[in-house]
């Protein structure tokens, strides 16, 4: 966590702040998906509570929380309640892993009388060393949250949901995992940061011992441009593992009332709603960092910004949170274009049929990643020697 | 104690007790809850001893796929068989005790000989490795040890294609279209 008092503190108020971003983006979602598709479908959406219909917002959270709290009688009461507060986890783990700028040093500074830093702080919840991996299996335990609704609630429309549900994204996250090697044998690393720093700069690579770039500066070396089949894979494979439209048969109203939250009301709902959020959340997140640079801005690199904020007359010090400031709003333009493709393809397609999906996971998406990953493995293997 | 030492306690007790859930609760369902509760324990563990990859993996693949699919067929059973399979019989009881007995024995004996014979081993592979550990693992995995690994692949293979014939004997979801 750190050295000193100081830096353990802000460590653990990362953790906090970073959690709570997630839950206050919520909200702010839910607004735009119903007003986004009320823009789709020509109606107004909620327009009536405060401008732009903002504040709806407030008054749905104070419905949730003062819904009354109840449990089906046939219920595993233990699971029932457990559910909903173990569907934040897995979510809120996984996010905190993604860097969302540049790391911000600190010189060491004299205050109360002793020395205090240097310090490097991330922005991020924490550093790991393998941390594809880990959000890879953090989030594939979000299966459980939804077998143990569908088993505690004591409904057959939940079990079977939780079935649905549980089975598409043990599916899916094969196809995910793969896609992702080509990513991770190019960058040679599973670490994020890492592959945000070889992302960083104007298109270029080395391929049988020439140096291919770009005349002009600001096509960015991002891996979309290396990993085409990877990314539309990733993010297909992020629909299903988050349970959205196109994918969403764990709730096919027509056929299982709700699916596995059929039992569920008020804040316990809200839970399950922020959990599938939060999936949403870490799908953008990871494709913004594979594929599209990261935290990084195009046509400029992080040090080549912090010269030029020099530039303008600021001190290192503060050039170096101005940096991580302006890398952070890139990093969130990114994040919000992705979401916003979530919301807007959660409206403009039909939902696939139960068979449908299953044989677009296993017989068509694995083994295009599976090709992915063999002709990746060939290219570095033959470009590289 | 050191946070360290807190940790590996904190963390022995949760996959302990986690562990002996398995084997005290009735009903299987949570039996098999507890053992996910006992995976995400042992990759925590794994974590203290600076394996992030190993611990990775052991949730991805123990706690994230095999567990879910153990679960999934669980709820799907009708469990009054097996509620009483796991608490009635004299002499299923007896066996039972004996295996567990046995096990217990075997687990104690190899802990008594590891902490004997092992330190020595330990001491010289941490002083040759270094550089990233997950790098490391994969050049051992595909060069010293490419046979049991593609021995293991191939008896995956095996089985997968099994159970798929298995499950095709018996009607599954695609039936044939003629």
């Amino acid at each position: 966590m750190g050295q000193d008092i100081l830096e353990i503190t802000i460590n653990s108020v990362k953790l906090i702040l970073i959690f709570l971003m997630m839950v206050q983006a919520v909200p702010i979602l839910v607004w735009l998906e119903r007003r986004g598709s009320a823009f789709i479908q020509n109606r107004f959406g909620p327009n009536r509570v405060g401008p732009l219909g903002l504040v709806q917002l407030l008054a749905d959270a104070v419905k949730f929380l003062t819904k009354e709290d109840f449990a089906p009688d046939k219920a595993v009461r233990s699971l029932f309640y457990a559910a909903p507060v173990f569907a934040l986890i897995p979510a809120t783990l996984a996010y905190a892993a993604i860097p969302m700028s540049t790391p911000i040093s600190i010189a060491a500074f004299e205050a109360f009388g002793s020395t205090w830093g240097p310090y490097l702080f991330r922005v991020q919840g924490y550093e790991i060393g393998v941390g594809i991996v880990f959000i890879l299996g953090v989030s594939s335990l979000a299966a459980y949250t939804i077998l143990m609704a569908g088993w505690g609630s004591g409904s057959k429309f939940s079990l079977l949901g939780a079935l649905r549900a549980s089975a598409q994204v043990i599916s899916y996250e094969l196809a995910l995992g793969l896609s992702i090697v080509g990513v991770i044998m190019m960058y040679g690393t599973f670490n994020l940061s890492e592959m945000i720093q070889a992302q960083q700069g104007p298109f270029q690579f080395s391929a049988f011992g020439y140096t291919i770039a770009s005349t002009v500066d600001w096509i960015p070396n991002w891996g979309i441009f290396y990993q085409p089949i990877g990314f539309i894979l990733f993010f297909a494979a992020a629909f299903a593992e988050s349970n959205r439209l196109p994918f969403d048969l764990a709730e096919g109203e027509a056929e299982l009332v709700a699916g596995f939250h059929t039992e569920y009301g008020g804040f316990k709902m809200l839970m399950f709603f922020i959990g599938e959020y939060g999936h949403m959340m870490i799908a953008a997140g990871l494709a913004t960092t594979f594929f599209f640079g990261g935290y990084g801005i195009p046509g400029i690199t992080a040090q080549e910004l912090q010269q030029v904020i020099v530039g303008w007359g600021y001190a290192d010090q503060t050039a170096n949170i101005l940096n991580a400031v302006l890398h952070f709003l890139m990093y969130n333009v990114k994040f919000a274009i992705f979401l916003w493709i979530f919301i807007h393809v959660r409206w403009t397609l039909p939902r696939f049929r139960y068979d449908q999906l299953m044989d677009l996971g296993w017989k068509t998406m694995l083994p295009w990643a599976l090709a992915n990953t063999i002709l990746t493995a060939i290219v570095i293997y033959v470009v590289a020697a | 104690m050191t946070a360290d030492a807190f940790l590996f306690w904190f963390l022995a007790l949760i996959t302990i007790g986690g562990a002996s859930l398995v084997i005290l609760m009735k009903n299987p369902i949570y039996s098999a809850l507890a053992l996910v509760f006992t995976m995400c324990g042992i990759a925590a563990l794994f974590v203290t001893l600076d394996a992030f990859f190993v611990a990775g993996v052991q949730i991805i693949v123990y706690a994230g796929a095999v567990m879910v699919l153990f679960v999934m067929v669980l709820m799907l059973f009708d469990l009054k068989h097996e509620v009483e399979a796991f608490s009635k019989g004299r002499i299923t009881g007896a066996i039972k005790l004996a295996t567990a007995g046995l096990l217990a024995g075997l687990v104690m004996g190899a802990i008594f000989y590891s902490s004997t014979a092992v330190d020595t081993v330990i001491t010289k592979q941490l002083a040759a490795a270094s550089g990233d550990p997950s790098k490391q693992l994969g050049m051992r995995l595909f060069t010293q040890h490419i046979f049991a690994f593609e021995a293991l692949g191939i008896l995956l293979l095996v089985v997968a294609v099994g159970a798929v014939a298995l499950a095709r004997s018996k009607g599954g979801t695609h039936h044939d279209q003629r």
